[in-house]
């Protein structure tokens, strides 16, 4: 019955109701992309590639526990025992055990370097061939230490064939090498003799068990048994991708942090559209609902009724919306690794939790703003239900307004954190702050309103216009539906200058700590060649007009802190420099000093130091990439941590604890002559896969990519927003069609209609624009402060005068249109119909 | 009775110009509704003329096109003698507001405005200043006095209505079109309603057109006009209940 009766009515409103379906179609699109990230950064299945072929892999636990949470994943490799492939060779089941080692290998051809996935693993040893899927090898197996296979695309790339001598750089070193043999699939890498490459590799890095048919289970629980004890892992299946590529799969945890980033705002903005919208439809059926609780239907009933009417709508909307989630992500996913926050090799699951969860989230969702918003008209007498739905206007009820001032005062604290966390984690409570602000206007809105627009009124010069005056009038008299557009349009202001305005703060703040901290005028990179290779550095700094040079690289490091009294472990990126640091970098040093920079050191950022109550001289503990806890003598204090991170390591400290030892690039300071740099540009033109790239040191120095990631947050964001914004105005106005009418038939003519409608939307923007920027104010200003020092954020100017532009174009657009559509009935046609 | 106002009372008829004059007028809805058919009628000024008929008889509809609220398919309106049948909405509406007061069954006040605003409003719309003491005046008639700054949502039903015919008459209109004014008000309410009409018409010479399915309710007119299928067939001067009450009942058995 109940059903019946909801679909019905379901069917007469249909604009209102085509608001809140946009609403919800967008919020589930965001929330099952959201849930697509989140679920892939916690078990997608990274793909095992050139080791697709062993059906059971045994390495080292590439992941560090962390107490009740998720083990973050170690990115730099960690070795295995020597003699392992011979212990496990033996164990019934197993076709062939194969150690296998990777070192940096780069094929040069002869236009340059031919491009191989990780140049720093590239190189491997001949019986790695094993475990290759569906393995093809063209000639045979090199032998001793000048000859080498090479797989077919680095192949085609240096034009090599069977019996030519490729120029091969390993491990930093160029030689002539004869090429026995071409191995497919491509992938397979640069492959010497056995006994050369483990002497290269000195390490293995796992072992790779081929089987049986049918016997992986088997052999994995033999090879279980067998290392028992150890820290050791066997990996079988989609598993086998994480310990095959460390670094991809501790990439992951990226998608987790951004999915987490993602949950606060979007979810806040989908919740605020959702309940906006369906407020404004249940306005417009308050005559109905008021009959029907005339009638004898009881409050729960009522209730029941609109929450199941809204049920419905969103059952239309979130079909196509969760289909539209899976795509975002993926867009989504291109976009990160297009910017290079995500590497290439990772994919995104698709399971169908993700959208399950995103079905329930906005069910929930819609039901609780459906109940709540027919709270009132289902448990307030009928006569005043009924006298209500006549009249229109009703006051503002105490709880909401007190409810709604306390969480404007409540958003102050919360905007509080870029004061004393300088990084994008503090930022990111500007936004939630201002977004919270902005729901407490939405409850105090109306009764802030009448108390505004009746201030208005009276100071209303006495020969306005009739169409001023009627929409102060109204206004005041429609507070609940006039606060309603204020605040979501003042919610859109807030969202974009507080989410904009916190990244381009952090970003400028961030960006001059790297330009201040870079001396080094030019970067010398050497990663197409998997690592700096030998003399390199002693011929950069032989070149006249060069000051110093410095090898650097990058690592991760786990730092364990504490958070809310919660013991945490953050990886974090760190920069790994050695020798005389401070004539290439400018730490703004505190303390301490960088300028021999040997021996297990580290410098630390003055948070950090804080965070560990750890000053130069004393030891800090820390988890190195691989794993290894180390304790590091702190040599330095510095200033600069947005710019380079929160720690700087000595080559020494990471020595043997990275994937490779070898620096990624050189930091060089010249005189800055355009001489010096031609001299520069000549020597990398005689080194392949060398490049000269300009004032580029440190990590994090150019436009960091997490710039556009937040752009394209913010434009899908707010693309959702103002359609939602849009279509609750439609519907709003369109729901005024008996008023428009009743001021016709008392004498207004249509112009004069549409000209009080106008003057509303002005009102409505210049009190929407106002309202955003005084709640924006507080988070900006602390924003500002945190980062730059300045009570005003960095940005571009033109962000707020746009913004107010798009809130009036939408606040006169759509409401003119339905007023016109309004406007083509004959009044008395509009109230005949509507009674 | 309040004392007579100390503004001048409505102009009288210059030259004897009806107050609104209606000339073979026909309204088809489509496709073929003849709601009006062929009408001819002379309301003279200070009159108060009562519209009866059967329902779906014409008698909204008639009134529509006399207020130029709705156009006519075919034939003339005059207003104080004016045609308003072939002026488009904007002019019509202008003309309307100042020569035309309309009261409705269902009141049609605005919900957000104080019964002062709303009773101000079509002056304000025409870019007239309401004259105070007028205003003051009318509300002070229809029994309001007390009650400016409220809304209408806090009134009763007959003091809605009656806040709806203060509105009517504001600008001094040549005619006040009422369309089952006491339609939905209790007796002792549409009494007062009623009362109040032949007093504007009796005190201020305004003149009155009012739809009513109630004989009693009609014979307080000057003249009855009754309706059937879109014609007018009957047209009685000063009325009684009692005849009314059996012409209508002839017409429901015809
Ligand atoms: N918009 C319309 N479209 C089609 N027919 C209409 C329309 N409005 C009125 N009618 C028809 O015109 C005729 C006259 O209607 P009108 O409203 O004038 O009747 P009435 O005498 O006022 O009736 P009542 O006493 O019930 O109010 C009726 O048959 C009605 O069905
Ligand atoms: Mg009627």
């Amino acid at each position: 019955m109940l059903t019946g009766l909801a679909a019905g009515m379901a069917r007469r409103r249909p604009a209102s109701l085509v608001a809140v379906l946009c609403a919800v179609l967008g919020g589930s699109a965001i929330v099952t992309g959201t849930g697509v990230l989140l679920e892939s950064g916690l078990r997608s299945d990274v793909p095992a590639g050139r080791l697709d072929g062993a059906s059971v892999i045994v390495s080292a636990d590439q992941t560090a526990p962390v107490p009740e949470d998720l083990d973050v994943g170690l990115p730099e490799r960690r070795a295995v025992p020597a003699d392992l492939a011979a212990e496990l060779a033996g164990l019934p089941g197993v076709t062939a055990a194969v150690a296998d080692v990777g070192f940096p290998a780069a094929v040069l051809g002869d236009d340059g370097v031919a491009p191989a996935d990780d140049p720093a693993t590239s190189g491997h040893g001949w019986s790695s061939t094993a475990l290759l899927p569906g393995p093809q090898v063209d000639g045979a197996a090199p032998q001793g230490d000048d000859e080498v296979a090479v797989d077919a695309s680095l192949a085609a790339a240096a034009g090599l064939d069977v019996g030519d001598v490729a120029r091969v750089v390993v491990d930093g070193r160029e030689g002539g090498y004869r090429v026995t043999a071409i191995v497919r699939p491509a992938g397979a890498g640069v492959l010497f003799d056995d006994a050369h490459a483990a002497e290269l590799a000195g390490r293995v890095d796992l072992v790779g068990l081929t089987t049986e048919p049918g016997a992986t289970e088997r052999v994995a629980e033999a090879a279980r048994d067998a290392v028992a004890g150890t820290d050791l892992v066997i990996s079988t299946g989609g598993d086998r991708g994480d310990v095959v590529l460390p670094g991809v799969a501790a990439a992951r945890s990226t998608l987790v942090v951004i999915a987490g980033s993602l949950a606060g705002v979007p979810l806040l903005l989908v919740g605020f559209l959702v309940a906006g919208a369906l407020g404004v439809a249940m306005t417009g059926q308050r005559p109905e609902l008021a009959l029907l609780r005339a009638v004898g239907t009881t409050p729960r009933q009522l209730r029941r009724l609109v929450a199941l009417q809204a049920t419905l709508v969103a059952a239309v909307a979130v079909v196509p919306g969760v289909a539209l989630g899976y795509l975002l992500a993926g867009r989504f996913r291109a976009l990160l690794v297009h910017i290079g926050l995500l590497p290439d090799e990772l994919p995104l699951t698709t399971s169908p939790l993700p959208a399950l969860g995103g079905v329930l989230l906005m069910l929930l969702v819609v039901q609780v703003a459906a109940r709540s918003s027919a709270w009132r008209t289902s448990r307030e007498p009928v006569t005043t239900v009924l006298g209500e739905s006549r009249t229109g206007p009703r006051e503002p009820s105490r709880i909401r307004t007190a409810a709604g001032l306390l969480l404007m005062a409540a958003s102050v604290p919360l905007a509080v954190p870029p004061l004393l966390v300088r990084d994008a984690l503090g930022a990111a409570a500007t936004s939630m702050a201002g977004l919270l602000a902005a729901i407490g206007l939405a409850l105090a809105g109306p009764a802030l309103l009448r108390r505004v627009s009746g201030g208005l009124a009276g100071r209303l010069p006495a020969r306005s216009g009739a169409p001023g005056w009627l929409a102060v009038a109204n206004l005041h008299g429609y507070a609940l539906r006039s606060a309603g557009a204020i605040t979501t349009l003042a919610m859109a202001v807030v969202f974009v200058l507080t989410y904009a305005y916190a990244q381009t703060t952090v970003a400028d703040a961030a960006s001059r700590d790297g330009a201040e901290t870079v001396l080094a005028g030019t970067t010398i990179d050497a990663g197409a060649l998997g690592g700096v290779p030998e003399g390199l550095a002693e011929e950069v700094a032989a070149v006249p007009g060069v000051d110093a040079v410095v090898p650097a690289a990058d690592t991760t490091v786990l730092l364990t802190g504490t958070t809310l009294g919660d013991a945490v472990v953050e990886p974090a990126g760190a920069l790994v420099v050695s020798g005389d640091v401070s004539s290439v970098l400018d730490l703004d040093v505190r303390a301490g000093g960088v300028d021999r920079f040997e021996g297990p050191v580290v410098a630390i950022g003055h948070d950090l130091a804080r965070s560990q109550d750890a000053g130069a001289g004393d030891d800090v503990a820390l988890t190195l990439g691989d794993g290894t806890p180390v304790q590091a003598r702190v040599a330095a204090v510095y200033d600069r941590e947005l710019g380079v991170g929160p720690v700087v390591l000595s080559a020494d400290l990471v020595e043997g604890h990275r994937t490779t030892d070898l620096a990624q690039r050189l930091l060089v300071r010249t005189d800055g002559s355009a001489a010096t740099q031609n001299r520069l540009a000549g020597l990398a033109a005689s080194w392949p896969g060398i490049a000269v790239l300009g004032a580029d040191g440190g990590p994090d120095s150019s436009t960091p990519p997490e710039v556009w990631l937040n752009v394209a947050v913010l434009v899908v964001l707010l693309g959702y927003v103002l359609m939602g914004i849009a279509n609750a105005l439609v519907a709003s106005t369109a729901q005024r069609r008996a008023e428009f009418a009743a001021l016709r038939l008392v004498g207004t003519t249509p112009r004069q209609v549409r000209s009080v409608v106008r003057r509303e939307a002005a009102l409505v923007s210049a009190a929407a624009v106002l309202a955003g920027v005084l709640l924006s104010a507080v988070p900006l200003v602390l924003v500002g402060l945190g980062f730059t020092g300045r009570p005003w954020p960095a940005g571009p100017w033109w962000l707020l005068p746009a913004t107010a532009a798009v809130v009036v174009v939408i606040a006169f657009a759509s409401t003119e249109v339905p007023a016109r559509l309004a406007l083509r009935t004959p009044p008395a046609e509009v109230l005949a119909r509507a009674t | 009775m309040t004392a007579a106002p100390a503004v001048a009372p409505l102009p009288a008829a210059p030259d004897g110009t009806p107050a609104v004059q209606l000339a073979g007028v026909t309204r088809v809805h489509p496709p073929d509704v003849r709601a009006l058919d062929g009408v001819d009628l002379v309301v003279p000024r200070g009159s108060f003329l009562a519209v009866m008929g059967p329902s779906g008889s014409g008698k909204s509809t008639l009134l529509h096109c006399a207020a130029g609220l709705d156009t006519p398919t075919s034939g003339q309106v005059l207003l104080a003698g004016r045609e308003i049948g072939r002026l488009d909405e904007t002019r019509r509406t202008e003309l309307r507001r100042v020569h035309v007061g309309f009261v409705f069954q269902a009141y049609n006040l605005l919900p957000a405005l104080s019964v002062a605003d709303n009773v101000t409003l079509p002056l304000r719309l025409a870019g007239r200043a309401p004259e105070p003491e007028w205003v003051r005046f009318l509300l002070d008639r229809v029994g309001l006095g007390g009650h400016l700054a409220r809304r209408p949502g806090e009134l009763s039903g007959g003091q809605q209505q009656r806040a709806a015919i203060a509105r009517a008459l504001v600008a001094r209109p040549a005619v006040v079109f009422a369309d089952e004014p006491t339609g939905a008000l209790d007796r002792a309410s549409a009494g007062q309603v009623l009362d109040l009409l032949r007093e504007l018409v009796d005190e201020l010479g305004q003149t009155v057109v009012m739809v009513t399915h109630d004989p009693a309710a009609a014979a307080r007119a000057d003249r009855a006009l009754v309706m059937a299928d879109g014609r007018v067939v009957d047209a009685l001067d000063s009325p009684t209940a009692a005849v009314l009450g059996a012409r209508l009942v002839a017409l429901g058995e015809g």
